[in-house]
């Protein structure tokens, strides 16, 4: 029994963790320029696929996909972001409906492209498998798990100490006010834009490394960032981690001891629950009143 | 203005009501006999479907729409109640035996009933309660599914009647089932329109100036809000169950799919949430140009037109089509 | 994608210059689900079904068949008004898409126009059990059940792990193993799981600690198997074989995923590569190879036969003058004949009884039926594992 309980531990650690990655993106847009980017999990998708062009056609590991990914994701967020940036009106709704209209674009390209047919990284190397004690893992999850965990230190430090970063913070919470002290808000947002769409591409690769993608898993994936955002409370770098991170855990917790069909249920009610308790999400600001 | 976060912004506001009758009346008339017009010309049943198809989205965007507007709360997850309605009435059909047109109404009632689980998540600002009630929708889906005793599991449920044939008059034929869907739209929109003008609808819009102050005159929001959301329970209960008794097949990926709760909300963006016949409009316009227009042209993935045509929409009409058409007038 | 559109700009072609003056043109219509949730499927059905009316329009004279397929989005009521566009432009029969929500209305549908529809993508017994005289299907539930089954019961496994997913195929073939193997006093545990499930190693972790069985079942789709035997190769526990359900044991799977194929068995139709003996199934294997660039796999298959069917049937009523006046139910009736399923006849209420599966092995690229003995193209390696 404890044996099985560590292995849900792990898994659900090392499964939390791409869930992080993933949702890292869409914190960062969603909480530094109130964004609801619906196109986020078929921008993880796309730098999936170029993965898979790379490790299918080019016949390289897919990690040298990276650059590739970053050029091609990054390129599609700054279109976005212009797009976005010529909203006037009602910026939340609208982005809304112009993310989802960019979402479909891509999820039928990508269809029309590659087919629906399931990708995966055939690296064997990636699949292999590694065990800590009692526990195992696949190579390719552990990679993942250390590029997310790197790669949230990495955001944390950028937007606590860099420049821009701080420039970030400073324009998400009062934007007039940061125009003052000279810093552009468009310039701003677009390098938090182009941030986001980098990590995305992060997610994407390690996401092609360790799980099976085709067409169709764009849609799961933006909602399972977006849940993964909210649980930890807008604001909290740290938070997304590690609310994904119990998400991970809960999941595999429900699986192991319950029954493996109410995994996404597990999620869900963890959801709820989190919210009931904390309406501002686990590490976010604290509530305000009216 | 919209707003999605928990700053003091004002959630979606709802539109003045209109002090001057005619003018409503006269755009609910137009509609109605642009709605007549297909029966009279004689709509070959291909397109009495299609219309058939969007009447029950603009059904859905309506209610989504009067939650958003007169309850300020948007809503991710209006799947919830099309499914559960769509069950619902499908079961009480199919296993009680009560008449079609008793347990389609009854199926709003129940889908009221599943809304009143999510009460607690009435506290929840913005972008939370969207993704809260995209939560339950997913768990109404995994019990769906898990319940298979009742509901028959993913294997679905199929062994329930049609729409009946009432005063002689088959409404389960095209035409029966689209003047029912016309008459049922215009009486949620009339509905929509008597709370709006009523001191209900009032209060509400004072809610969404200032909450605070409203609290303060005696004004109990979160029983207004709770209405509300009951409200469009029930509206598009009643809608899923309707949809379940024309398609004739119920699972659980179907009456809870995303396509419910994303599809509606597009539609009414697209039309002018903040009016009545915005959501209406939209729902049929763009269902119909998706399903005539861009499948003829790109058999496959026409979709992709349907994206370029919402990210166009966005970038030259933000107040949707409805906005687009009151700003050309009032620059005419 | 690209591919795609120029082999169906090909087969246009083709059967356009095939049409002789003489050849009359006969509109079949079908509804896929080409994008959407069920694209996977969608899209394997269109190319075998494209292939059925290219091998038929070659080998034709009298009749010459024009495929119009309309994409279903994934969702019934698409399929319907799909359906009803097809009938209206004058299609003879339909082929249906993909799983049994969005085939009961379309069906229904079809039936309400008297037309003649045949599918192979929905296993509920609920479609049968309607008794709709223009409605076929080639495939069930039950034949699946018995083709595993049978395979089991010559191993003889004192417990078996089933991971279904709960879609509506994987959960019926479930439970029928389950009934099934109970009776005979096997140990059966089943972990239902939900389709969104990713990493498969706590359910694998449960199987190695807690149950111990002997085989691990997968009753699930591709994405699924995936991921189920990379955990299993992860986790390693202590089975002594692997077998799935369907498009496992395809030529497909082992080009795609050669770590993970080896020893797996599944349900299959043709032994890889196809033997002489088997003269439709090399033919339909080469054109299918010329027209798409890739093996043959599953659904293809299936939906190779049933337009195969239809489209014989057809050409039946066509001859005897009955088409245009709704004989071709009684025509497809008169069908009995064997196919890469096996044999086909239709029963009253469409379905077709005596589908039966076999059952093959992945061996280093190869795929050898090994159950039941009268197809077996060789013997089963059992203990045989992918790890």
């Amino acid at each position: 029994m404890t044996d099985l309980i560590l292995q849900a531990l792990f898994s659900g650690l090392l499964v939390g963790s791409v869930y992080a990655l993933v949702a890292l993106g869409l914190a960062l847009s969603f909480g530094a320029m109130r964004i609801i980017n619906l196109a986020h999990g078929e921008l993880v998708l796309l730098a999936a696929y170029c993965a898979y062009v790379v490790e299918a056609r080019a016949g390289l590991d897919p990690y040298y996909a990276i650059p590739l990914a970053l050029l091609v994701v990054t390129a599609v967020c700054a279109v976005l972001f212009l797009m976005i940036d010529r909203i006037r009106e009602h910026r939340e709704l609208n982005s809304l409906i112009l993310t989802f209209g960019i979402g479909i674009i891509l999820t039928n390209a990508i269809l029309l492209a590659f087919a629906s047919d399931v990708r995966t990284t055939s690296s064997p190397v990636l699949q292999d498998a590694t065990s800590v004690g009692p526990v195992y893992a696949m190579n390719g999850e552990i990679v993942a798990f250390g590029v997310s965990l790197a790669l949230m230190v990495a955001l944390w430090w950028w937007l606590k100490k860099s420049w821009y970063g701080r420039a970030v913070r400073a324009v998400s919470s009062n934007r007039a006010a940061a125009k003052l002290m000279g810093i552009s808000p468009v310039r701003t947002e677009l390098v938090s834009f182009l941030v986001a769409g980098a990590l995305a591409s992060f997610a994407g690769v390690a996401l092609y490394t360790m799980s099976v993608v085709q067409p169709a898993v764009g849609h799961a994936l933006t909602v399972k960032a977006f849940i993964v955002t909210v649980l930890a409370g807008v604001g909290s770098i740290p938070g997304v981690f590690l609310a994904a991170i119990l998400l991970g855990v809960t999941e595999a917790l429900t699986v192991t001891l319950a029954s493996s069909a109410l995994q996404e249920l597990a999620g869900m009610v963890l959801f709820l629950l989190v919210l009931f308790l904390l309406p501002n999400g686990l590490f976010g600001a604290r509530a305000r009143r009216g | 203005m919209a707003s999605l976060d928990s700053a003091p912004a004002v959630p979606l506001k709802a539109a003045p009501a209109k002090a001057r009758v005619p003018v409503g009346a006269l755009i609910g008339l137009g509609l109605l006999v642009l709605a007549a017009l297909p029966v009279l010309l004689g709509a070959s049943n291909y397109m009495l479907g299609l219309l058939i198809s969007a009447l029950i989205l603009s059904g859905v965007a309506l209610a989504w729409a009067l939650l958003g507007n007169l309850g300020g709360m948007v809503s991710f997850g209006h799947a919830a109640f099309f499914g559960v309605g769509a069950y619902a009435s499908a079961l009480l059909a199919g296993k009680l035996g009560l008449p079609v047109l008793l347990t389609v109404p009854l199926g709003g009632v129940v889908a009221v009933v599943s809304s009143l689980a999510m009460l607690p998540a009435l506290r929840l600002s913005g972008a939370y309660f969207a993704l809260a009630i995209l939560a339950y929708a997913q768990i109404f889906r995994i019990l769906a599914t898990e319940a298979s005793w009742l509901t028959g599991g993913g294997a679905g449920y199929q062994r329930y009647p049609g729409l009946p044939t009432v005063f002689g008059f088959d409404l389960a034929s095209r035409t029966g089932s689209y003047l029912l869907l016309v008459a049922c739209v215009a009486l949620c929109a009339l509905a929509y329109h008597a709370v709006r003008r009523s001191h209900v609808g009032l209060a509400l819009r004072a809610i969404a100036d200032s909450e605070d102050a409203t609290r303060v005159v005696g004004v109990n929001s979160t029983f207004l809000k709770c209405l509300m959301l009951m409200l469009s329970a029930f509206i598009t209960g009643v809608f899923g169950a309707l949809n379940a008794h024309i398609i004739g097949f119920l699972e659980p990926d179907y009456a809870f799919s995303g396509i419910w709760s994303l599809m509606p909300i597009i539609a009414a963006i697209f039309g002018g949430y903040r009016t009545i016949a915005g959501p209406i409009g939209g729902a049929v316009i763009i269902y119909l140009f998706d399903q005539i227009v861009a499948k003829g042209l790109i058999a496959v993935g026409h979709q992709i037109i349907l994206g370029f045509v919402l990210v166009g929409m966005v970038l030259a009409a933000p107040n949707g089509l409805l906005g687009l058409v009151r700003k050309r007038a009032r620059h005419a | 994608m690209l591919r795609r559109a120029a082999a169906a700009a090909s087969i246009a072609i083709a059967t356009m210059l095939g049409a002789g003056a003489r050849a009359d043109e006969i509109l079949v219509g079908a509804h896929m689900p080409l994008t959407g949730s069920l694209a996977r499927s969608g899209q394997a059905f269109d190319e075998g079904m494209r292939v059925a009316i290219q091998m038929f329009n070659a080998r034709s004279e009298k009749h010459k068949i024009r495929l119009q397929v309309i994409d279903d989005e994934s969702t019934p009521a698409k399929a319907v008004s799909a359906v009803e566009k097809l009938v209206s432009d004058g299609a003879v029969a339909l082929v249906g898409g993909y799983g049994s929500n969005i085939i009961g209305p379309a069906s229904d549908a079809s039936n309400r126009l008297n037309t003649t529809y045949i599918t192979a993508g929905a296993v509920s017994d609920e479609l049968t059990a309607r008794g709709l005289k223009t409605f076929f299907r080639i495939n069930n539930n039950a034949g699946y059940q018995r083709g595993i089954g049978t395979l089991l019961e010559t191993l003889k496994p004192t417990s078996v792990s089933i991971l279904a997913s709960t879609k509506e195929a994987p959960a019926l073939l479930a439970k029928g193993l389950q009934k099934d193997l109970t009776a005979k006093g096997v140990k059966v545990t089943v972990h239902e799981f939900d389709p969104a499930i990713t990493d498969f190693k706590p359910i694998i972790n449960k199987v190695k600690l807690q149950d111990r069985s002997d085989i691990l079942m997968m009753s699930a789709y591709e994405n699924d198997y995936v991921g189920i035997i990379r955990a299993a190769k992860v986790l390693k526990p202590p089975v002594k074989l692997v077998v799935g359900a369907w498009s496992l044991a395809t030529p497909k799977m082992y080009a795609e995923f050669p770590d993970l194929m080896n020893n797996v068995v599944g349900t299959s139709f043709l032994p890889f590569p196809v033997e002489m003996k088997d003269e439709e199934g090399k033919r339909f294997a080469e054109v299918y190879k010329k027209t798409y660039n890739k093996e043959i796999e599953y659904l293809s298959t299936l939906s190779f036969v049933e337009t195969t069917i239809l489209a014989e049937a057809i050409a039946r009523a066509a001859d005897a003058g009955t088409l245009k006046s709704g004989g071709l139910p009684d025509a497809m009736r008169k069908t009995d004949r064997e196919t890469l399923l096996g044999p086909v006849q239709f029963d009253a209420t469409g379905d077709n009884p005596r589908f039966s599966v076999a059952m093959g092995q992945h061996r280093a690229g190869k795929v050898v039926l090994v159950s039941p003995a009268a197809a077996a193209t060789g013997e089963i390696v059992f203990p045989g594992l992918p790890w």
